[in-house]
């Protein structure tokens, strides 16, 4: 799993170094790409550079147009031997060594030259005089470098014939500047990056089986495209989808997936007793239909964007949060194209067709979370902490829309992907010019004119409480004259409307405060390209950076520059996200989806598409998806469909031959038996009871006080302290990107159930139930909670063991105790 | 990662299935006993229901208190004493020009002062004078090393042997290979008054069952209600509840007969059965209130001090990995005004430490349980921000006591100015594998397959470091 935080400067989070060990201090300068002329003299010369590499991969020599500079063989010191010292000499003889041996440093032509301890290294012309080369052929009364071994041959061959043509480098000023450089050109050839296909032809035909017996060696039988591509694979370890599901158990599937709550003992009477071939179809359509079905998924993906209803108290937004996940609720609903979901919560405030209450889209940067600035500390301190904030933007936005985590190159190019670092600097520019900030849902309202009433209201009510109860005259006045002024205030238009938190383009600055050590913040309309914060750190600028796509990603080599002095270039990288790097942005979402129904992706780290997570266990498959959802019109419901409708999706869960050639059942020849999430668990419990209140939308509850039982995702989420219920069951820390819940199973779970409120009152609610429905028969009454919890009659064996718990007293408490069993139970649990 | 998808469900039969399976049957039958049995006086806490891999060998400790300084404390304030780091304060040898995780300035000298106490002679500074006084029993390790000076893959190599989060850290290890001492409580339990860095990923199971997650308890309200939610049945007594818990068990054990076994399934039911047994051991275990006054007060009353009482409660009761994490989020990491945050730190921790450990020895504990303190690294002996320290993974000082480690040691050691370990260089591998070795287990034995290979907490790596054994 690679899913990393970013390293943070402050707050220290996990930062990925390049290795697992100590090695990775030892900086050894390693030239893996630069843009040289062609260089006949090589004796094995690499093919030439065949592109400039992007602006970040300094070229030694493109810069300097001097004459004398012998560029041919320049090229060849930097293909043909710096690539030697850089691996066998620089550890001991560069300016980065940790410590410099003999006084002779390699990295430089002057010092190449002026030699070391021992002199002169190099007599330019004059292989036999010059000491390095002596010392490389291990001559006698010669150091005999490199020490850990002798180079081959040819490289010495090449050193040779580099002193002979005089030994040219580059200046030692341009050398300076070498780095690390990430080839973008070959990093776009990592498997995410390149276009989605549809699925090959050769997946219609029978494959070849490992197995020449294979049973299953036969045409697919399916029309879902799914079922061709998953059965190509088992068919090639001899296996083959289980059976089609029973009917209740598939409807409590599909229920539970694209609803998050049991059905009803009649839908699934009806399921059942419904022959026609459409029926399965007609049950998805209906369940897309349903407004529950945007309240289960908004809830996946408000996981990916840290949702919560209560901020960090020092936040400056004035508004709740919740109009953000109610828009994601019904964006789901109405199937909105998710690239346009994408454009909306990036930048609904410039998009010309967005709708006002699109607004509330924007609480992605809105609820952004926001670290303590302490103002008496030096600017120092809180660019710093500004900077950390930044970083969980980038880290955010890029983890969940393009399954990369670009906030590993806030300090150092990233370590496994083609990211630059200052590919995280354009994107920071873009979020560093957004700030947070109240946004109205409703047209032609000032949002910055009603957070300025509001708090200009606050003000006056606290300087006149104290004066409210005061007998004398003038106190009376000064009442007077604050209440003109307040009801002035309350007069602004649109005093009342909602306002939540979104975002505008604005830049903040830290500054020394006046008369003290500390600082003070301001926010600047005029916005700008943003400076590397050279290794991470805010206080070291380095050069600016244009605001733009990431280099690997982007179509355009260099990537076209984002935003104005006026606009921060957020919809310039929305766009780019479902342009340029559309077929990522598809392959992403399009695995959060399957997961969400299979329990795992096709890719198991749904947030890195990068080298260092999985790859695929049926690519085709995931391109061909990724492929015809971008056809499809980014939509949704059509992708749920398509998955819904194979018999991948509606095989049983079945112990077979599957488990042993697939023992991480990654090849699809059961269906996976999963716990329920906190969600559905919860709400299926106020389903069986009858007590779910279906009401969409509007500001959350606490989920301890559980009066009106609404739906789980309407459970307040405070971002410091989570509420028991959702604590104890895996509920993803709301600070941070989630890219997946990992489920565990706990005693403290099971003392939740044994002993919360909760638990205890709903057991009454279901006993109640029978009640009120005047089931009074111990054997009818039975029947009923079996219906409502599990959808079908008890075995005989259940038969036995529930009758005899009851009969001995048959009393109210023997149900209640019987009721939460049942919550309780394994079958509750699960769905397969 | 799904901590389910283990090859038990499949054809690798690992020698372990088959004891699970007998104890699940065993345990599956006795419920109702059990649950009877905790009625009754002293039944239960001889249950071991969930053991199943027996020690490799005799081990020298039963139990582990980890005490972790989270945030990393420097170690040439506390155990390793470093004349040269004054000496040459303000200066930037070679030596001290090692990368950390963010630049460093010179060598900053160290104003507190060291002594030998006990038999022994150990050194240790002025700013811990009670722990000093229990220098006979502490086994200090100067020549620590790990491999990245990032508090996330340190806390995570500090507790599961890698730099990632999802691997089966220590405690959710010994779990998995000596089980339960007493299985009304959990096997390993993760104190903190508040939540440490990286929270729940420091108390993992990775991919071993789930039922070897730590379970995380917030003692900063002492309440035992308040530390672990829903302790207490307000309506149902004892014996209601454990007959329902008896027709619970056999509706699950009779899905299990459909539908086929699953880990799942298991550790859920295993995790009930604890869960119940908790109720009423776990009241008991995490009330320190039922302390003698004089214990409390030599303990202290600060969270820490209530950590390391709770601490020894749960060790009596035989958990068998109890970690008391320092504080919330990283207390310990003094980027800046490093000195007198050491103090008040120091101050904090040493009476509380000294009380533990003579408590143990006093109860006789002290010879099978083994402590362990430290970061997750050390500190620079450079500055940072001019009064600060930053974080140093190459070398650094824990310190173990009892359980077989052999107190007075001063073992290993650092370069001139305590930067990097130099002789008898101990890796968090090969800590790790000496204390499975002092719990009696073979680092290179305890294995779980997962992912089509078998998986160590030392990887591939690890070596007793047996000059310190006792």
């Amino acid at each position: 799993m690679s899913n990393f935080l970013p390293c943070s400067i402050r707050n220290a989070t996990a930062c990925i170094y390049l290795l697992t060990a100590l090695t990775v201090f030892a900086e050894a300068i390693t030239i893996s790409h630069f843009a040289v002329g062609q260089d006949p003299s090589s004796p094995a010369a690499p093919p030439p550079a065949a592109t400039t590499p992007a602006s970040d991969a300094q070229s030694v020599v493109d810069d300097k147009g001097d004459d004398e500079v012998d560029a041919e063989g320049i090229a060849f010191f930097e293909q043909r031997i710096r690539p030697i010292f850089a691996e066998h000499c620089y550890s001991c003889h560069s300016s980065s060594a940790k410590t410099l041996q003999a006084n002779l440093l390699l990295d430089s032509s002057n010092s190449i030259l002026a030699g070391g301890d021992s002199g002169p290294s190099v007599i330019p012309n004059k292989p036999d005089e010059s000491l390095l080369i002596e010392s490389v052929r291990y001559s006698p009364n010669h150091s005999a470098m490199p020490p850990d071994g002798k180079l081959l041959d040819e490289q010495i061959a090449a050193l040779e014939a580099w002193v002979r043509r005089g030994a040219p480098v580059p200046s030692s000023e341009i050398a300076s500047k070498i780095r690390t450089a990430i080839d973008i050109e070959e990093g776009r050839k990592h498997w995410a990056f390149q276009p989605t296909k549809p699925l090959p032809e050769l997946f219609f035909v029978p494959p070849e089986s490992a197995f020449p017996n294979a049973a299953a060696q036969q045409l697919p039988t399916s029309n879902s495209r799914i079922d061709v591509a998953i059965e190509h694979e088992l068919t090639k370890h001899e296996l083959s989808l289980s059976p089609r599901e029973q009917q209740r158990g598939l409807l409590r599937r599909l229920k539970m997936d694209l609803v998050g709550v049991l059905p009803s003992p009649a839908e699934v009477f009806e399921f059942e007793n419904d022959s026609s071939p459409e029926a399965f179809e007609r049950r998805i359509d209906a369940y897309l239909a349903s407004p529950q079905y945007g309240e289960r998924w908004a809830r996946y993906w408000l996981d990916l964007v840290r949702y919560c209803d209560v901020m960090e108290e020092w936040t400056e937004t004035l508004g709740p949060t919740y109009p953000y996940r109610d828009w994601v609720v019904s964006a789901f609903n109405e199937d909105m194209p998710f690239d346009r979901f994408i454009h909306l919560q990036l930048a609904a405030d410039q998009l010309p067709d967005a709708r006002p209450s699109d607004r509330a889209a924007l609480g992605l940067l809105g609820m952004s979370p926001s670290y303590w600035k302490e103002l008496q500390l030096p600017v120092e301190i809180i660019k710093s902490i500004v900077s950390d904030e930044v970083e969980e933007r980038v880290h955010t936005l890029s983890s969940t829309f393009l399954g990369l985590n670009i906030a590993c190159a806030r300090c150092h190019d990233h370590k496994f992907d083609p990211i630059t670092n200052l590919d995280y600097y354009a994107i920071a520019g873009i979020l560093a010019n957004s700030k947070p900030s109240d946004v109205t849902l409703a047209p032609d309202l000032d949002a910055a004119a009603i957070v300025e009433a509001r708090k200009g209201v606050k003000k006056l009510e606290g300087e006149m409480q104290p004066l409210l109860k005061s007998e004398k005259e003038e106190d009376k006045a000064k009442v007077a004259e604050l209440q003109q002024r307040l009801d002035a205030l309350r007069g602004t238009k649109g005093f009342d409307a909602l306002l939540t938190p979104g975002v505008e383009d604005a830049r903040l600055e830290v500054l020394p405060a006046e008369g003290s050590h500390g600082s003070k913040i301001v926010f600047e309309k005029a916005l700008r390209d943003k400076a590397v914060e050279i290794r991470g750190n805010p206080n070291k600028a380095g050069e600016t950076v244009p605001r733009r796509f990431i280099s690997v990603l982007s179509h355009n080599t260099p990537p076209a520059p984002f935003g104005t002095e006026q606009a921060s270039g957020r919809a310039e990288l929305a766009r780019s996200m479902t342009s340029d790097s559309a077929h990522l942005v598809a392959r992403v979402f399009v695995n959060r989806i399957w997961k969400h129904h299979f329990g795992r992706g096709l890719v198991e780290t749904p947030s890195d598409f990068g080298r260092q997570g999985t790859l695929p266990s049926h690519p085709e498959l995931l391109d061909d998806l990724a492929y015809r959802f971008i056809e499809q019109g980014w939509s949704i419901k059509w992708l749920h469909r398509e998955i819904l409708l194979s018999n991948t999706y509606q095989q049983q869960r079945s112990f077979g031959a599957g488990d042993q050639r697939d023992p991480d059942q990654r090849l699809y020849a059961s269906f996976p038996r999963r716990a329920l999430d906190v969600e559905a668990w919860r709400d299926s419990i106020l389903e069986a009871t009858g007590e779910l209140n279906n009401q969409i939308g509007g500001p959350p509850e606490d989920l301890s006080k559980i009066g009106r039982a609404r739906r789980t995702i309407y459970g307040q989420v405070r971002r410091r302290e989570l509420n028991d219920l959702l604590r104890l069951f895996d509920f993803p820390d709301p600070l941070t990107h989630s890219a997946s819940r990992v489920p565990t199973i706990t005693p403290l779970q099971q003392l939740y159930l044994l002993n919360s409120p909760f638990i205890l009152e709903r057991s009454d609610a279901l006993i109640r139930r029978l009640e009120l429905e005047s089931v009074n028969d111990t054997d009818q009454r039975i029947e009923k909670l079996y219906g409502w919890l599990f959808q079908r009659s008890p075995t005989p064996a259940e038969w036995d063991k529930l009758r005899g718990f009851i009969q001995p007293n048959n009393d109210p408490q023997a149900w209640q105790l019987l009721a939460q069993s049942l919550f309780a139970s394994n079958t509750f649990y699960f769905v397969e | 990662m799904n901590p389910f998808e283990t090859s038990q469900t499949g054809g690798f039969m690992h020698p372990s299935t088959f004891t699970r399976r007998a104890a699940l049957q065993s345990t599956g039958a006795s419920l109702g006993m059990l649950a009877l049995a905790h009625l009754l006086p002293n039944a239960s806490a001889s249950e071991k229901p969930n053991a199943r891999i027996e020690p490799h060998f005799a081990p020298k400790a039963k139990r582990i208190i980890h005490l972790f300084m989270n945030g990393g404390p420097f170690q040439c304030d506390l155990f390793d004493p470093k004349p040269a780091l004054n000496q040459f304060a303000g200066q930037k040898p070679p030596e001290a020009d090692l990368r950390t995780e963010r630049p460093t300035g010179s060598l900053m000298a160290v104003p507190f002062a060291f002594s030998k106490h006990g038999n022994s002679g150990l050194e240790i500074s002025e700013l811990l004078p009670q722990t000093a006084s229990c220098a006979d029993d502490l086994c200090v390790i100067r020549s620590m090393f790990t491999d990245n000076p990032n508090h996330g893959p340190a806390l995570f190599m500090m507790n599961n042997g890698t730099i990632t989060p999802n691997r089966p850290t220590l405690g959710a290890w010994l779990s998995y290979g000596l089980g339960s001492e007493n299985a009304n409580l959990p096997e390993f339990v993760a104190l903190c008054p508040g939540r440490p860095v990286r929270f729940a990923e420091l108390w993992s199971n990775g991919f071993l069952p789930a039922k070897h997650q730590g379970v995380y308890v917030n003692h900063s309200n002492l309440d035992p209600l308040q530390m672990v939610p829903f302790l207490k049945n307000a309506r149902w007594s004892p014996e209601a509840q454990s007959k329902q818990l008896a027709l619970l068990k056999e509706l699950n054990l009779d899905l299990e007969q459909r539908a086929g076994v699953d880990p799942q399934f298991e550790s859920r039911i295993h995790a009930m059965e604890t869960a119940f047994r908790m109720q009423a051991d776990a009241s008991d275990a995490f009330d320190i209130q039922k302390e003698p006054e004089t214990v409390r007060e030599a303990y202290g009353k600060s969270h820490f001090a209530n950590g390391c009482l709770l601490a020894r409660r749960l060790a009596e009761r035989g958990v068998r990995f109890t970690q008391v994490y320092y504080g919330n989020g990283q207390p310990w990491d003094t980027h800046s005004n490093h000195n007198a945050s050491t103090k008040n730190l120091c101050a904090d921790i040493d009476q509380p430490i000294a009380a533990l450990l003579k408590d143990l020895k006093q109860r006789g504990m002290l010879d099978d349980t083994l402590v362990l303190w430290g970061g997750e690294f050390g500190r620079t002996p450079t500055t940072e921000n001019s009064d600060g320290r930053d974080h140093n993974p190459w070398g650094f000082t824990v310190w173990m006591a009892g359980g077989g480690v052999r107190g007075g040691l001063a073992y290993g050691a650092t370069d001139d100015f305590g930067f990097r370990a130099m002789h008898d260089k101990v890796h968090i591998h090969d800590l790790h594998a000496t204390i499975l070795h002092l719990m009696g287990l073979d680092h290179e034995k305890l294995t779980y397959r997962h992912g089509g290979r078998d998986y160590r907490l030392t990887d591939i790596a690890g070596n007793v470091v047996k000059p310190i054994l006792a």
